[in-house]
């Protein structure tokens, strides 16, 4: 919706800016989102009469201009343009001006002669016109005043961007409701009064009928004779081009008028070209020809809702009207509707043929059923003023089921409950009538609230203690003075006089009177607010709180905060989950996050075999892009992608991470929410460490990227898993390791098998691990235990041995731990070596074992014997020989 | 004798000043205390003198050892120092060399951000709350007061798995379930963060996924002046106290009265800039007082108690915060952006 600030002051009289119209409106909930400053730029363009036109002696097409621009003096300009002529009014830019083309107009000289300002073309303006010279005014037009207010520009627009549930602010005549009541100031509507100069009886004429009752609620038709298609006048284009619509002609542009004005969207049908002069709100028919007036022709899905005549559809009701039935030159006699259709049908259709109109829009958003007579009465009274149309006798209204009156109970104590405030019943009222409620009072009581009992309580406990000191004390000006003091402010003690017990008790039993009445006062006042028949939106009373908060505005609602306490926590896995963010960064890994989109094609680059259940991703119906259809389920996938973009941009030094959800569909196609996990994945590629005059050059390997898994579950307190070799869809099948503990995989990790790295565009080696958060969380030590720290010292031993290529460190780790007997403390493979010193076929591991009793210190002859059986067991199981 | 041990003390003192290394001094030293040295020689010569004159002699050699030893100790001191700095000033390196560097891994600025949303409401009473992110419609939408073709459904366009499933367009959801979850009318204080997605093109203020913060409060008594209160807090606590807000009247379906809630400019204080663009103000989230409706349909009873709700793009707070002028950098994950937070 948009609209011209001139049209707001046909109504109301105000002396606001549009800057500053714009900032109550917003303030009130109704969004302005632009402000369109009409003339922005123009400030310094007057109107100028060439008085004289002479030649400039150096140049053969430069004319020296002496304007008159309303000044005591002739203004010279040089201009350079060919249609200019002596006696000519025409828009003179002065010095200073800043044009809208971006031209900037200061003192100069052409050729040695001085020019004071320019003569500017429609572009120079930014108006429509021809841009080929200097933009001509008429004769007639005075001089030496401000050009936008000639060429029309004086009017600034506002364009609002309203709420879904304020359809009734989608008209003029709504907007200025509310500004009425924003600034307290009495508008005035126009009268609506039809000469019915036509003596026929419309309902003779035409035949309107509701066929699907639950889609158009109300049709009002009039019928307007001897139609005389024109030109609208220049204030109707002038009103109609401010709100941004074009004029077509008198008919069509009064129907406009009165929708921009009115919020009821209209429609004129050509009379004769309605078959049987008949028309009918139905259903369509699937497969029935839609012709509409966009020369389009649809076929209807069937279900939606068509205004159509005896013989087919005359068009798609709310949202555009049939191309047959279309006023024409020919035009005659005109039908004119005006309808209330039910949004949500008209909302369905308007997107299932992306058709989105002005009358649509409105129709969404919720017109005023009661508001169909007067529109088509206000189209008849300005085409009658225009003596364009003759009106017949009466208005066909088919009105099956009138709305009834909505009607809310609310009392003024739980608005301010809700808001917070302290408003008073008037305030409140006020407010509400202003906006067009009917405010009546109902006797019915509200429920006492929990601090007026708690006064009272508080207060009949106390007059209870002051009587018991009556017996105490015979002075009763003191009981009543104390009497006053203990009740508070809910009664005042000057009722309970000072002279005898008598008056005392009479006194005492008044000011329970009075008590009551004070809290009479507090007990809110219970209301029934009617609402005004223009406003669908308002059907609570939270909704009656929303219209004073925002009428009185939002600033001026206090700040507290909420009363009582509450333990914040995250849950358990939302820490561990932090745990892993923390303990992955402290090894050096940036943290990524990506969108959980993927492809098939993805999944081919990964090598991801095509039975495999990673394979089963779920399908978006509406995929931003085909690129990216399906969501993902595996978190690989996103940080393979994360690093083929930075090798792309030469950033091969990368160590990423993330922690985010996979989506794995209990069946295909989707019948309920899918499984999601939580992964953990992490990849490192280049250097060991940074590039540096004193940095280890090397490339990162499969240990560096192991090393980050063991260093994480050693964070995590995941111990006593075993690590062997497995293998992996993306991963090299030499050159991957899973982390296991019993059956369970706790990780994987391994080098990215170069295929699936030449596939992604990464030219170097990658590693990756995997893991799923719920089994580290499952396996991760609930409770911290301490390793006291050893009260004697150890002993440790060297092992050397030559093994076979394949025996696997692991596994001579895992014998020597288990025949290392009750000292055995520990082992550290320090060297693997295989080279020239050794025979080909074998390996040198050379391992540190530690040996340690708790209670004593340990004999070198103990840890000698433990290490003889270490040595006897690698032997025997691995045909290890001590290296030399 | 006298005379011997004056020139003697003259000339160890002129030997000990002209020692330019230790080992010279050493050999004053020797010479001169050394058992055979001149010293101890006239020690010795002593019991050639008188019993009258060995006292007097002996006092003399006495104190000429003294003042050698202290002259050979200070010049022992001197060497040493010279030396000590002769030493250090040839061990001078290049300290204009960069460091030994480790590799640094970062959060990701986005759960830097996230991360102190949500201390300053854990600190609050605030707890965290989770749900899935592929949601139902009924909890996406329509526990939330958004039936099928309510126009507010256009605000949101939705990624559709099914007609009935979907990606969350809001962490909304995780409110319906969690009062689903609790007692009747039992008061809750929570927030909800997590991705939510839009079918909105990918540009420098749009992407299809994004993170959110929704929060809940409901409670006997809860006002809309609570509301306020409590994002006057939240916004000085992110924003810096100098923070002022600004709310004003909106429409959203799952609350009323509804608000969209400005923050004082983080650039320019309110003055006006590029960042706002001029008005002072930066649109940072949407709140409300719950709709009756949707506390009904939670099990709720809107006549015992109210509650409020708020939303807030966390990519915005980490934009304003970082002064990053694209939201498309928070998802490029280029490590050299990664790398600065």
């Amino acid at each position: 919706m948009q609209v011209s600030t001139k049209w707001l002051k046909d109504y109301i009289d105000i002396d606001l800016t549009a800057d500053e119209l714009a900032e109550k409106f917003t303030l009130a909930g109704i969004p302005v989102e632009n402000v369109i400053h009409a003339g922005e730029g123009l400030e310094k363009v007057v109107t100028g009469r060439i008085e004289e036109l002479k030649p400039h002696p150096d140049s053969d097409h430069l004319l020296i201009c002496q304007m008159n621009v309303g000044a005591e003096n002739l203004l010279q300009i040089i201009t350079g343009a060919s249609n200019v002529a002596e006696g000519q009014v025409v828009p003179v830019a002065l010095v200073g001006a800043n044009l809208p083309c971006g031209k900037k107009i200061s003192k100069g000289k052409m050729r040695g002669v001085a020019s004071n300002g320019m003569l500017c073309s429609a572009d120079e303006l930014n108006i429509e016109g021809d841009s080929s010279g200097i933009y001509i005014l008429p004769d007639d037009t005075p001089v030496g005043v401000p050009a936008a207010e000639v060429l029309g520009l004086d009017d600034d627009i506002l364009e609002f961007e309203l709420t879904a549930n304020r359809g009734d602010c989608f008209s003029v005549i709504g907007l200025v409701r509310e500004l009425a009541v924003l600034t307290k100031k009495t508008p005035r509507f126009p009268e609506i009064k039809v000469d019915e100069n036509d003596e026929r009886e419309t309902e003779k004429l035409v035949k309107i009928g509701i066929d699907a009752p639950d889609l158009c609620s109300r049709f009002s038709a009039r019928v307007l004779t001897n139609v005389k298609l024109a030109p609208s006048p220049d204030w109707m284009v002038k009103r109609l081009e401010g709100a941004g619509m074009r004029a077509i002609n008198n008919v069509v542009d009064v129907t406009n008028f009165v929708m921009l004005e009115m919020g009821q969207p209209l429609h004129a049908y050509d009379f004769d070209k309605v078959a049987w002069h008949q028309l009918t709100a139905r259903r369509a028919v699937e497969g029935e020809p839609l012709h509409t007036l966009d020369d389009t022709n649809r076929l209807a899905k069937g279900g939606e809702l068509v205004i159509a005549d005896a013989e087919k559809a005359a068009g798609l009701a709310g949202i555009m009207g049939g191309f047959e039935s279309e006023i024409t030159e020919a035009t005659k006699t005109v039908i004119l509707e005006a309808a209330c259709f039910n949004s949500a049908s008209i909302r369905r259709t308007s997107r299932a043929v992306g058709i989105h109109t002005e009358a649509s829009g409105r129709f969404e958003r919720g017109t005023n059923i009661n508001g169909t007579v007067a529109a088509l009465d206000r189209v008849a009274q300005l085409l009658q003023d225009m003596g364009a149309c003759n009106v017949t006798a009466g208005v066909v209204d088919v009105y099956p089921n009138p709305k009834p009156e909505i009607k809310i109970e609310f009392t003024t104590n739980k608005i301010n409950q809700r808001l917070g405030t302290n408003y008073t019943d008037e305030e409140i009222i006020s407010v509400l009538e202003a906006l067009g409620f009917k405010i009546e009072p109902i006797s019915k009581v509200d429920e006492l609230t929990d601090e007026v009992v708690d006064k009272f309580a508080s207060a009949t406990k106390n007059i209870g203690k002051a009587a018991r000191e009556l017996g105490k004390k015979s002075n009763v000006e003191n009981l009543v003075k104390n009497l006053g003091e203990s009740l508070g402010g809910l009664f005042k003690s000057d009722n309970v006089k000072p002279s005898g017990v008598d008056d005392f008790f009479k006194g005492v039993s008044s000011t329970f009177g009075d008590a009551f009445k004070n809290l009479d006062m507090k007990i809110s006042s219970a209301y029934e607010a009617t609402v005004p028949d223009w406003r669908n939106d308002v059907t609570l009373p939270d909704d009656l709180s929303e219209e004073v908060a925002r009428v009185y505005g939002f600033d001026k609602i206090p700040s507290t905060l909420p009363k009582g306490n509450q333990q914040g926590r995250q849950s358990a896995t939302q820490d561990f989950i932090d745990r892993i963010k923390d303990i992955l960064s402290g090894l050096g890994m940036c943290e990524e996050l990506s969108f959980a989109f993927t492809s098939s094609a993805m999944f081919d680059k990964m090598k991801i075999p095509a039975d495999s259940p990673l394979r089963q991703a779920i399908p978006i119906m509406n995929p931003l892009t085909d690129e990216a259809p399906l969501l993902r389920t595996n978190l690989l996938a996103s940080v393979f992608e994360n690093a083929a973009r930075n090798f792309s941009r030469k950033n091969e030094d990368v160590r990423l991470f993330e922690v985010a959800p996979v989506f794995l569909p209990k069946a295909l196609p989707v019948k309920e929410l899918p499984i999601e996990r939580q992964q953990v994945v992490g990849l490192l590629m280049g250097r060991r460490e940074p590039k540096g005059w004193s940095q280890n050059p090397a490339q990162v390997d499969f240990y560096d990227a192991k090393g980050i898994v063991e260093e994480l579950f050693a964070g995590l307190s995941i111990n006593n898993y075993f690590v062997e070799a497995g293998t992996h869809y993306a991963l090299h099948p030499g050159k991957t390791a899973v982390f296991k503990k019993g059956r369970d995989v706790l990780a994987t990790v391994g080098e990215v098998n170069p295929a699936v790295a030449e596939a992604l565009g990464i030219k170097k080696k990658i590693y990756v691990f995997e893991a799923e958060v719920e089994t580290l969380q499952r396996f991760a030590a609930k409770k911290f235990s301490l390793e006291s720290l050893p009260k004697y010292p150890s002993i440790s031993r060297d092992l050397a041995i030559l093994v076979e290529h394949d025996i696997a460190a692991g596994d001579v780790e895992k014998v020597i731990a288990k025949n290392g007997g009750t000292f055995f403390k520990g082992v550290t493979l320090f060297d693997v070596y295989t080279g020239e010193r050794i025979a080909a076929d074998k390996k040198s591991l050379a391992f540190a074992i530690e040996f340690r009793s708790n209670e004593r210190t340990l004999k070198d002859e103990e840890a000698d014997a433990a290490f003889k059986n270490i040595l006897a067991a690698v032997e025997k199981d691995f045909g290890a020989t001590l290296r030399s | 004798m006298e005379q011997q041990i004056k020139d003697l003390r003259l000339r160890a003192g002129e030997e000990i000043r002209s020692s330019a290394t230790l080992k010279e001094l050493d050999d004053v030293r020797v010479k001169v205390l050394g058992k055979k040295g001149e010293l101890t020689g006239l020690l010795r010569g002593m019991s050639k003198l008188s019993a009258e004159e060995r006292p007097i002699v002996g006092k003399l050699v006495n104190e000429a050892r003294a003042e050698i030893e202290q002259l050979i100790a200070d010049k022992n001191s001197e060497l040493k120092a010279a030396e000590l700095q002769a030493k250090l000033a040839s061990e001078r390196i290049d300290v204009t060399l960069p460091g030994r560097r480790v590799h640094d891994g970062h959060l990701h600025p986005l759960t830097l951000t996230l991360n102190r949303v949500k201390k300053i409401f854990v600190s609050m009473g605030y707890s965290v709350e989770e749900g899935p992110e592929v949601e139902t419609d009924y909890y996406n939408f329509e526990a939330l007061n958004l039936p099928k073709d309510h126009p507010a459904r256009d605000m949101q366009d939705s990624f559709y798995i099914t007609e009935e499933i979907l990606l969350r367009t809001q962490t909304s959801p995780v409110q319906a379930r969690t009062m689903e979850r609790h007692k009747d009318n039992e008061p809750i204080r929570m927030i909800a963060p997590g991705r939510v997605y839009r079918r909105d093109d990918y540009d420098a203020s749009h992407s299809p996924m994004f993170t959110q913060v929704e929060g809940l409060v409901i409670d006997k008594g809860i006002s809309f002046a609570d509301l306020k209160g409590t994002l006057e807090d939240f916004s000085k606590k992110i924003f810096g106290e100098r923070t002022k807000i600004r709310l004003r009247p909106s429409f959203f379906p799952f609350t009323e009265p509804s608000a969209e809630v400005d923050v004082s400019c983080v650039m320019c204080h309110g003055a006006g800039c590029k960042v706002c663009q001029g008005t002072g103000w930066l649109e940072i989230l949407g709140a409300g007082m719950v709709h009756p409706d949707v506390l009904k349909m939670s099990g709720y009873d809107p006549d015992e108690v109210s509650g409020f709700a708020f939303g807030m793009g966390i990519e915005r707070i980490a934009m304003l915060t970082y002064g990053l002028d694209d939201m498309r950098l928070l998802y490029d994950n280029d490590v050299r952006f990664l790398k600065q937070f």
